[in-house]
């Protein structure tokens, strides 16, 4: 093996070396500390951007890359497997990375202890779920995110964190069992923790397994389904969202998108065509729990009022949409899904990280007065009796407003951002499905999706507007902030990303597309992991 | 690149470039913008000859090809036409803007706005794509409310901005679901192709759906019934952007759609009553409502609205003819109605009052301003020799037309909202430039510099020439315009100005008079300067409704919130197992279920055991609420028989493992237990649980009891089913001689499985990290912070006093001399893992027992100062050497985590056998060790520091660092 085959692994070595190396180094050192992790994020930036070069090199359906851990041969052994799919999660979550470690490097890392090592190990475990193949090790990475998780949740303590964060640990803890189980079933029937191999197994296998095994999937499920906010599933995120520091709840856009990935990436392996009986199974639930979610984050966001709730609900819209999204049928819908993902993921990021910035701006006070004058302010036609001489706004105010209205398109999905290339896809694919002539089969869930991406896009814009004209239209509500480029620039960085998958939507697209092609086509991806052959002959 | 890629571009591009210029910088601005919009109507102009000639002008940019959604620039005869239109008002509106924007006002950001917004409009105008139609159209709302919310000191500004972008974006979003549907009825979303699918979509079963859609969008964004109330609200606007969009250009985007769609949705029923009634009432209602405003923008609003009625009413109708008329009449308000627009921004500039009331006599200081305003109006109540009134004759027709002889409503009600127009252009001008000089105005007025007057001249210029010579001047254009949205079916027409004695001079005459006649009733009989209510009219209030739903629906929203989700962790864990259980049923409900016998018999002494690890489980949860200690010692219990069957089915390793974690997970919650407040049982309260209380929790009893029934039944379907096929065989038959130990457990931990262990010691790691770092700021409420009875000794004793030489001396020596023992223990488990029960984890775990036995009896000073531990290095140490061991295996050219076991023959020792595996489990030694004593120091310090803060004394951080122990700060 030449020092490049290790390639893939260095997603989970490199934050779990840079994390081991920062814990015994003094809180005082900052510096270093900053320097080393940044290093790391942008090494795996460089790392996932590597991969995801590699991964697009290859033709068919099989990963571009495995990695037979300890030279077991499979099943036997763990092995990591990296497509297009891993490696666009894994190039998603280091730009999360670089983006909010540099913004918590202005503040917020100070206000408690081992922040930078326990960012670098939710690094570790959320770069392990995506490329593991293996379901006992994904059940390990999901640990060590959820772990440090808890710690960054909870970092800076305080009342309302410790509430927040403590909630969300049961929570997790709970589906961390969950998960347990459903990982215990699957093995009972499959016989097998290797995902390809048990893809593999299930299209010969007896009725009673594949009920167990079915039993296991849906159990299995509930855990990511969880992770990924669908909706009943889903109290703990908003409040816990609005508690965590701004940087740690940008970071967490990516954990929604965890769950999402192993129920995509899971389903379409283990239930594809060739599943037989099982092919599709609980397609329908996931469309309807993705429709659910999305309801009721549009109504929640609809009655949130500050702009922490509000983004705690974008983050259980985008998941609904994507829910929603990755039920429908087809290479065309995932697609969609996928690039409406990346917009989502980079804009609530950004969004997390703005309104760190814009509570420092608003003034408590004025900002009551400014609610009250609007509610009261007499009907009718109000003649102008103030100055007609606007007010020249400060540059880092327009910075805010700027990012602001950007976020707000992205997030609502509102032209010309990806947000609406992204919705736009979904409902041309959800209705590309169905014979139009034949109006009245259109199954009624469709028009739901359409009516629910219109509406929740509605939602959004009125609270956002509501909530942005108090904050930067009312006169003398906001102390001019100072902005500090290393905050600001993480923000610019993000949007920016959103503007360019934007303007080179195409072949973007046409990325993503190759990646849906390859999902759809599990069997290819299970035979060519299952394929990989340790160093030095059939095995070790 | 193409020009007409560059006529929709180049306002963008002089957007970015205006917001970067400097506050204060009117001048450059208004050349800047004044360029950019020549620029667009120049570039326009060059491609007359191409489109005179009939051709389509398209240019596609790929985009997002995979989904049929390119940037296709088309334009054909009807476009140029507009294109025209909005550069060339767009051009005088900045010339207008330079003299109007006061110097001190922060104008990039205007001119900036004002640029995007046009580049928007052009953008909907040279749309070749319905999904690029709707995006340019949301980005026409969007600029348009940055435009009304320029002044957004005002509240009245920013009312009006939400109010129009709440309603227009919603139409928006209407018109964007239509498209979509439209795009896949025709199965392409290029408007050629659209186009030309007429009979398809109009045929189709979605063609009511695509029509209402699309109805929505348009009439929202002109400002149809009902509709129609944001526009007058978005006069807060500053004077040329209400000139700019709410007159000319915006509101015209709503019939622009309808004109451009005409041919595929027009021509049914259904189209005529949505459009045209909608139409219809807007002309009527628009008109009426216009007379009766104080606010000078406010009557041109309403005039803007009843206008657009009209077009909207003659695309209704739906006849060809009609159509001609509407576009017509689309060209001749706009002109007309920018003119006023700026004339009443003249006014309010010059006087400093836009109040009809206050306003009069203005002839005498502002004598051409009065002539050019006076033109305009004419125009705009349809007075002959003038633009406003061909269209409106037309219009006319057309009701006749269609109606046949026995309706005459329609006739009826356009001479009407003809009578409404006249009367309020009546009043417009009347109380403005005539009658008794104003007094008390807030500033003197005169005649404006020459420039801000100048656009209002070339409008007023376009009117009149128009008006009397219209087939020499709008003539071609027009005629391009409507062949190319009428195709074949353009009918024959003819713009001469006099028709000869017919029914529509009648009715123009008639609502000619009869305005005039109806001003004057109005002037004797009602006094509208001091009403202050709409007569008839007042009781609906759109902006009120508006308000009013839209509290209503965020009200709803938080109340239906609040019943759907939940803050409390309870319901959350409640939906977490219920969806678990319906999760599990799902396979049930249509797979087969298979149920087998127990393959071996029971074992009476194996089924007791279970029995009251089964009871002990129980019988913790129900005492977990206010017996915490007999919980965990239940717990404990439970665990117990957990170890106990582990060594009954041979597997000595997982038994000694779980013996080891139990002790030392019981301890460390034991020393968390002590911080918790006490909780009262409702007993000694005295409260008695009411019955909504007994009903859930009988509820949530019959939950539990289906979840642990269910994972009863799944452990039975698992344990009692063949395990033919599994890979468990392999790791038996490997282990020896691949994995190099005969302890299968162990190897497949730190072997076939070490990154699972790898991966968990971390988790160990991050965890006590995350403990140490929330109990480092930790406060332990005030009900437990006093000291239990043994550490309060009146006498003075510390636990560490107690150690050497109080009570707990004699214990704490036999603790002291074990410390070795278990030491000696804990390096024995570790050597023997490979082949034997034991291993790095249950080795540290011996260890870390060894020092917490040293904490209880010695007190966390006193073990502190005799015994110096880092647990962070121990931890990292830990992490690293199985990190660095694991890489070694790169050296080699293998995998991550390949084992090696060489055997050297070391002197007087012989052979040893050295897997790599044994300093792997040397890491998760060190980690366990470091895991557990930070967890335990973390909870140990707890009462160090609440001793200290109720004392008010304590160690300084230097002093704590010297011992070696942990800094807290």
């Amino acid at each position: 093996m030449n020092l490049l085959d290790h390639l893939i692994i260095v997603p989970i070595l490199l934050p779990l070396l840079v994390g081991a190396a920062l814990v015994p180094v003094d809180e005082h050192r900052r510096r270093l500390k900053v320097t080393v992790g940044l290093c790391s994020t942008f090494g795996l930036l460089a790392t996932a951007l590597a991969l995801l070069w590699q991964a697009d090199q290859v033709s068919g359906a099989a990963p571009s890359a495995t990695y037979l851990l300890g030279n077991w041969s499979l099943p036997f052994g763990i092995a990591l497997a990296a497509d297009r799919l891993t490696a666009l999660m894994l190039a998603l979550t280091a730009v999360l990375a670089c983006a909010t470690l540099m913004f918590a490097a202005a503040r917020w890392d100070r206000v408690g202890v081992h922040f930078h090592a326990l960012f670098q190990f939710m690094l570790v475990g959320v770069n392990g779920a995506f490329l593991t193949n293996d379901l006992f090790n994904l059940f390990v990475f999901f640990e060590v995110m959820l772990a440090a998780s808890y710690g960054l949740l909870l970092h800076g303590s305080g009342k309302q964190r410790v509430r927040a964060g403590l909630h969300y640990v049961a929570v997790n803890l709970a589906a961390s069992s969950v998960f347990l189980i459903g990982v215990a079933l699957i093995y009972a029937a499959a016989g097998s923790l290797n995902m390809a191999d048990i893809a593999l197994r299930i299209p010969p296998m007896s009725p009673a397994d594949t009920h167990l095994l079915e039993t296991g999937a849906a159990i299995l499920a509930v855990a990511f389904l969880v992770k990924s906010a669908i909706w009943p599933l889903n109290f703990w995120l908003p409040g816990s969202y609005a508690a965590a520091t701004p940087p740690v709840a940008a970071m967490f856009a990516i954990m929604t998108k965890v769950g999402i990935y192993v129920l995509l990436r899971l389903w379409l392996l283990l239930f594809s065509d060739e599943a037989g009986d099982s092919a599709g199974f609980g397609g329908e639930w996931l469309l309807y729990g993705g429709l659910a979610t999305l309801a009721v984050a549009s109504l929640g966001m609809l009655a949130a009022q500050d702009f922490k709730r509000l983004a705690g609900y974008s983050v259980i819209a985008s998941s609904g949409t994507l829910l929603a999204g990755i039920a429908i049928e087809g290479v065309g819908a995932t697609a969609a899904a996928l690039y409406y993902m990346l917009g989502s993921t980079l804009a609530l990021a950004a969004f997390f990280l703005l309104t760190d910035l814009l509570e420092r701006i608003r003034d408590f006070g004025a900002n009551l007065l400014a609610v009250t004058v609007e509610a009261f302010e007499a009907e009718g036609m109000v003649l102008p009796d103030q100055d007609e001489v606007g007010v020249a706004i400060p540059a880092a105010l327009a910075f805010l407003g700027m990012s602001f209205v950007l976020c707000t398109l992205m997030l609502t999905g509102m032209p010309p951002l990806s947000g609406f290339i992204g919705k736009f896809a979904l409902m041309a694919t959800a209705l590309a499905h169905h014979d139009l002539t034949q109006l009245a089969q259109v199954p009624v869930v469709t028009w739901l999706l359409l009516v629910l991406l219109v509406v929740s896009g509605l939602a959004g814009i009125i609270t956002l507007m509501r909530l942005g004209i108090r904050l930067f239209w009312v006169p003398a509500s906001h102390k001019v902030p100072r902005l500090r480029l290393i905050e600001a620039a993480p923000i610019a960085g993000l949007l920016l990303g959103c503007v360019l998958i934007t303007v080179q939507a195409g072949p973007v697209m046409g990325f993503l597309q190759r990646t849906a092609e390859a999902l759809h086509d599990g069997r290819a991806f299970a035979e060519g992991v299952m394929n990989s052959a340790p160093v030095g002959g059939e095995v070790n | 690149m193409s020009s007409l890629v560059l006529i929709v571009l180049l306002p963008f591009l002089g957007s970015c470039l205006a917001a970067l210029l400097p506050a204060n910088a009117r001048n450059w601005e208004a050349w800047l913008a004044g360029s950019v919009t020549l620029g667009c109507a120049v570039l326009a102009l060059l491609q007359y000859g191409a489109v005179a000639g009939g051709d389509v002008l398209r240019t596609t940019v790929s985009w997002l090809p995979q989904y049929g959604l390119n940037l296709i620039f088309r334009m054909d005869g009807f476009a140029w036409l507009f294109t025209l239109l909005v550069s060339v008002i767009g051009f005088l509106v900045v010339l207008y803007a330079r003299y109007y924007m006061s110097p001190e006002d922060p104008v990039p950001r205007f001119f900036s706005f004002l640029l995007a917004f046009m580049g928007a409009m052009l953008g909907v105008v040279l749309s070749g794509n319905l999904i690029q139609l709707v995006l340019f159209w949301e980005l026409t709302s969007l600029t348009s409310f940055m435009l009304i919310g320029y002044w957004h000191h005002r509240a009245d500004a920013r009312r009006g901005a939400r109010m129009a972008f709440t309603v227009t974006a919603t139409g928006g979003l209407a018109l964007f679901a239509g498209m979509v549907i439209l795009g896949q009825i025709v199965g392409s979303y290029d408007l050629d192709d659209v186009l030309v699918a007429g009979d398809l979509v109009r045929a189709h079963d979605g063609y009511l759906w695509v029509l209402g859609l699309v109805a929505l969008g348009a009439l929202t964004k002109s400002a149809q019934f009902p509709f129609h109330f944001w526009l007058p609200r978005a006069m807060a606007a500053p004077t040329p952007v209400s000139a700019f969009l709410h007159s000319a250009t915006m509101v015209k985007a709503g019939v622009f759609l309808l004109i451009r769609f005409w041919p595929v949705l027009a021509g049914t029923e259904a189209w005529s009553l949505i459009i045209g009634g909608a139409g219809l009432a807007t002309l009527v209602i628009g008109a009426f409502l216009a007379i009766f405003q104080h606010d000078l923008k406010g009557l041109l609003a309403y005039s803007t609205i009843s206008h657009l009625g009209l077009i909207t009413l003659l695309l209704g109708i739906g006849t060809p003819l009609a159509a001609v008329a509407a576009i017509f009449h689309t060209i001749n308000h706009a002109t007309f109605k920018a003119s006023l627009f700026m004339a009443a921004g003249i006014i309010d500039h010059e006087t400093g009052t836009r109040d009809l009331r206050q306003l009069g006599g203005l002839r005498h200081l502002m004598p051409i301003t009065t002539t050019l305003a006076m033109v305009a109006a004419a125009a705009m109540a349809g007075v002959p020799l003038l633009n406003g009134f061909l269209s409106k004759e037309m219009f006319f027709a057309e009701t006749i037309d269609v109606s046949g002889s026995m309706n005459w409503g329609l006739p009826l009600a356009a001479t009407l909202a003809g009578l409404f127009s006249v009367t309020y252009s009546l009043r417009f001008i009347h109380e403005v430039f005539f009658g008794p000089p104003a007094r008390d105005l807030p500033r003197v007025p005169h005649e404006p510099p020459y420039w801000m007057r100048f656009p209002i001249e070339a409008l007023v210029l376009a009117c009149l020439v128009v008006g009397v010579v219209p087939g020499l001047t709008i003539g071609p254009y027009l005629h391009l315009a409507v062949v190319s949205v009428l195709g074949g079916a353009t009918p024959e027409y003819s713009l001469s100005v006099w028709h000869g004695f017919n029914l529509p001079l009648l009715m123009s005459v008639a609502a000619l008079g009869g305005g005039v006649l109806l001003y004057l009733v109005l002037e004797k009989c009602l006094p509208v300067r001091s009403l202050d209510k709409v007569p008839l009219l007042h009781r609906f209030d759109g902006q009120r409704e508006f308000e009013r739903v839209l509290m209503a629906v965020t009200g709803f929203a938080g109340r239906v919130q609040h019943r759907l989700t939940s803050q409390r962790l309870q319901p959350q864990l409640m939906w977490l197992v219920l969806v678990t259980l319906i999760a599990g049923l799902l396979p049930s409900l249509r797979g087969v279920t298979d149920l087998r016998e127990l393959p071996m018999a029971l074992d009476p002494a194996f089924a007791m055991m279970w029995l009251i690890g089964g009871i002990c489980a129980v019988a913790a949860a129900y005492q977990a609420k206010y017996h915490r200690l007999a919980a965990l010692a239940l717990v404990g219990g439970t665990g117990l028989v957990v170890c106990l069957t582990f060594a009954w089915f041979s597997a000595p390793d997982l038994a000694l493992t779980q013996l080891a974690v139990e002790v030392v997970t019981t301890v460390l919650i034991l020393l968390g237990l002590r911080w918790l407040p006490r909780r009262l049982e409702p007993k000694e309260l005295g409260i008695q649980a009411s019955l909504r209380d007994r009903v859930r929790r009988s509820r949530d009893f019959l939950i539990a009891t289906l979840g642990g029934g269910g994972m009863a039944l799944l452990a039975y379907l698992v344990l009692t089913r063949d395990q033919s096929e599994s890979i468990a065989d392999f790791f038996l038959e490997k282990a020896l001689p691949e994995g190099g130990g005969t302890n299968v457990v162990n190897v497949i931990l730190v072997d076939f499985r070490g990154f699972d262990t790898f991966g968990e010691i971390a988790v160990l790691g991050i965890v006590a990290l995350t403990v140490y770092a929330l109990l480092r700021r930790f406060r332990p409420a005030p009900e437990s912070i006093h000291l239990s009875q043994q550490q309060d000794d009146p006498e003075g004793y510390t636990p560490s006093k107690d150690a050497e030489e109080g009570s707990l001396l004699v214990p704490g020596l036999f603790m002291r001399a074990l410390m070795p023992v278990l030491m000696v223990v804990s390096i024995y488990l570790f050597m023997r893992g490979h082949n034997m029960p034991g291993g790095g984890f249950v080795a540290g775990l011996v260890m870390s027992v060894a020092i917490i036995l040293q904490y209880m009896v010695g007190g966390t000073e006193w073990v502190e100062e005799k015994l110096p531990i880092r647990p962070h290095v121990w931890i990292s140490s830990g992490l690293l050497l199985a990190l660095l061991t694991g890489l070694g295996a790169w050296v080699f050219g293998y995998p991550f985590l390949t084992t090696h076991s060489p055997h050297p023959v070391l002197p007087l020792v012989g052979e040893v056998p050295l897997p790599s595996a044994f300093l792997f489990d040397l890491g998760v030694f060190s980690l366990v060790v470091g895991a557990t004593v930070l967890v335990l120091i973390a909870l140990g310090h707890q009462s160090v520091r609440s001793h200290r803060s109720s004392a008010k004394a304590g160690d300084t951080p230097d002093e704590n660092r010297q011992r070696g122990a942990i800094r807290w700060s």
